[in-house]
């Protein structure tokens, strides 16, 4: 046999176990990488939007998916929205929830960011960041407060202290959600929202 | 072909030939995911995956390869075990998997393997091979837990995520930034050659 067509042979048989191989690992684990995308979303709306047992998609677009919660007796208990937007280095996705009448966030959590650890990161910490975005005004444009407030109490409704060092981080995240509401604000208003149900437990 | 001990084969990658310290591969890795050591564990154990099941694929296939394309059938075989690997943090270690970010799929590339087959496991037998794998993940295990132990007490005060530094501690953030990587593994390489040194004169 020729060496050219030797080599043929070879790397395709190669090619072709491995591939074949892949394949089934991929089929293996497909199901549990899904599940883990979706309990971790889930985890995130019963975390934004306090009481919810179950939720259903109401909206789907690009980077903007709009979700409401329901508590056990079927009423609702807001409605979280999963944004996507540019960060200080890449995506920043996040989530946050609002009351049904869209007057107040009820919190926010960030799903995916690839901030500067120890700076950027902290918008996933709690004392850091987290914890402002409770109970906000929703009724106009929310605003930082530079240099940061000394406690909660001290912030008024409408503002969100700024991380220290990280103000960019920060920033980005703003206009994040400040995007995302107006565009919920607007879908609602519009009544656009007859998306498909889909129950979740 | 090798004709070291076993236990010298298995020992070598601890210190004579340290992946890390002494051949200086692997430094994408090193210096990317030490931040933290969990990080660190769990790229050193896929590291380990890699390298030990494709030097044993390699090992055994060597006869059949032609010369010419091996690098090409090493790739493929290293890249399909990384997918496996990746595949598997995926399903079952999802947190980790998210925080290793692109690192995991990157092992495709990291030189400690590609290296090890063309040094190693294309000339010696499979079982040797499975040594020499094994002594090269250690060191390279090693390695990676020693820098991101440094890296995640100095820079968070913690280990394995929990406090082991007093409130009086402040972190410096620097050294999980980028540049405290490339500090700490300076550091290291310099304590490695002042031993070696040491060790060569007497």
């Amino acid at each position: 046999m020729s060496l050219s067509s030797r080599m043929i042979i070879v790397l395709t048989t190669v090619g072709l176990i491995s591939g074949g191989f892949l394949a089934g690992v991929a089929q293996l684990t497909k199901e549990r990488v899904a599940l883990n995308i979706q309990k971790e979303i889930e985890e995130a709306i019963v975390e934004v939007v306090p009481g919810t047992t179950q939720n259903q998609k109401l909206h789907q677009e690009e980077d903007f998916t709009i979700f409401s919660g329901q508590d056990e007796s079927g009423n609702t208990t807001g409605y979280a929205v999963q944004a996507t937007g540019i960060g200080f280095q890449d995506k920043i996705t996040l989530m946050f929830g609002i009351n049904d009448s869209l007057q107040k966030i009820t919190g926010l959590t960030i799903i995916d960011q690839k901030e500067t650890p120890g700076l950027g990161a902290k918008i996933t910490d709690w004392n850091a960041f987290l914890q402002f975005w409770e109970n906000r005004d929703a009724s106009g444009q929310l605003t930082l407060r530079k240099p940061p407030a000394g406690s909660l109490e001290e912030l008024s409704t409408s503002e969100i202290n700024t991380i220290t060092g990280a103000t960019i981080s920060s920033q980005k995240v703003l206009e994040i959600v400040n995007l995302s509401l107006e565009k919920l604000k607007k879908i609602i208003s519009e009544g656009k929202i007859a998306g498909e149900r889909q129950d979740v437990n | 072909m090798s004709t070291k001990s076993i236990g010298a084969e298995y020992l070598k990658g601890f210190w004579d030939e340290n992946p890390v310290f002494r051949q200086l591969l692997g430094m994408c890795p090193t210096l990317a995911v030490t931040g933290t050591v969990i990080t660190g564990l769990a790229m050193g154990l896929a590291t380990t995956f890699v390298l030990i099941f494709s030097s044993l694929v390699v090992s055994s296939i060597k006869r059949l390869i032609p010369a010419q394309v091996r690098i090409a059938s090493y790739i493929v075989v290293i890249a399909s075990f990384v997918t496996i690997a990746d595949q598997f943090l995926k399903a079952y270690f999802y947190p980790i998997s998210k925080a290793m970010g692109p690192y995991v799929p990157l092992i495709v590339v990291n030189c400690i393997i590609l290296g090890r087959q063309e040094a190693f496991a294309s000339k010696n037998s499979v079982g040797r091979s499975f040594i020499d794998a094994l002594g090269m993940s250690s060191g390279f295990i090693l390695a990676l837990l020693v820098l991101s132990t440094i890296r995640e007490i100095l820079g968070a005060g913690t280990f394995l995520g929990y406090q082991v530094m007093g409130a009086w501690f402040k972190p410096w953030t620097i050294m999980i930034l980028p540049a405290g990587a490339f500090l700490t593994l300076g550091v290291l390489l310099g304590i490695a050659l002042v031993i070696e040194r040491k060790t060569m004169r007497s």
